[in-house]
């Protein structure tokens, strides 16, 4: 367990954090769901692509994945929305649980071909 | 602001030690973001009950505690992850038990 590990990881979910907070104001009612969309979509691609060829140094990624993305998405406050949408009107809960459900990993699966696509590229060109 | 990044900061650094502590069990199975995800909406549903959804303790304690304990963006990369080993029973008890189970947490205290 190294130390700059988990300052890496503490100092970009502060910024994480902070971001999906923003996302909120200036969207509000879809600031969660549009952070969890991009979110799946970034992390799959740095999960599939930058690390995978193996770009970045270990507590970077390790910031940049488990911190500024990790923080930036969250699935506590997805249940509470869903469940507080639900307590008025099940309809909106049903479109915002498969909205978020589906978009996710559509978005994440589109991160990772994006990724395999860039290395099928290079390793052509190379 | 400033506490809503904080809370996220402590709660990434605890996702982050429980996962590492999960991984040397060695065991394939990524029960950590599941205990991670199911207890943190289950935690959020509690902080919205006592603090509400309007004021600096829920922006510390739920915006940011509890929005950096949790993770999608991992939970879906796993999911990927699965998808692309072909391990679509796997991919599919996960999808249930992290969506049914952070839902029935949070619709046994709010619901």
């Amino acid at each position: 367990m190294k130390v700059k590990n988990i300052l890496s990881v503490a100092g970009f979910a502060f910024i994480g954090g902070i971001l999906r907070y923003l996302l909120t104001i200036i969207a509000p009612g879809m600031g969660v769901l549009l952070a969890n969309w991009l979110g799946c979509l970034l992390l799959s691609f740095l999960t599939y692509y930058v690390i995978e060829r193996d770009l970045i140094a270990g507590w970077l990624n390790l910031g940049l994945g488990t911190g500024l993305i990790g923080a930036f998405t969250t699935f506590s406050s997805f249940t509470t929305t869903t469940i507080q949408l639900g307590n008025n009107e099940w309809r909106f809960a049903l479109v915002y649980g498969l909205a978020s459900l589906i978009g996710g990993f559509v978005l994440a699966l589109m991160g990772y071909w994006l990724a395999k696509r860039l290395v099928e590229m290079e390793e052509y060109h190379d | 602001m400033i506490n809503v990044g904080l809370g996220s900061a402590i709660g990434a650094v605890v996702r982050y030690l429980v996962t590492t502590w999960w991984k040397r069990s060695q065991i394939d199975w990524p029960f950590a973001t599941l205990f991670i995800n199911v207890t943190g909406a289950g935690l959020l549903g509690l902080v919205i009950r006592h603090f509400g959804s309007a004021n600096g303790q829920y922006l510390f304690w739920g915006v940011g505690v509890m929005g950096g304990y949790t993770t999608f963006s991992t939970l879906n990369t796993e999911l990927v992850a699965m998808f692309d080993e072909h391990a679509y029973g796997k991919l599919l008890s996960y999808l249930v038990l992290t969506y049914g189970g952070g839902l029935l947490a949070v619709w046994l205290i709010l619901g």
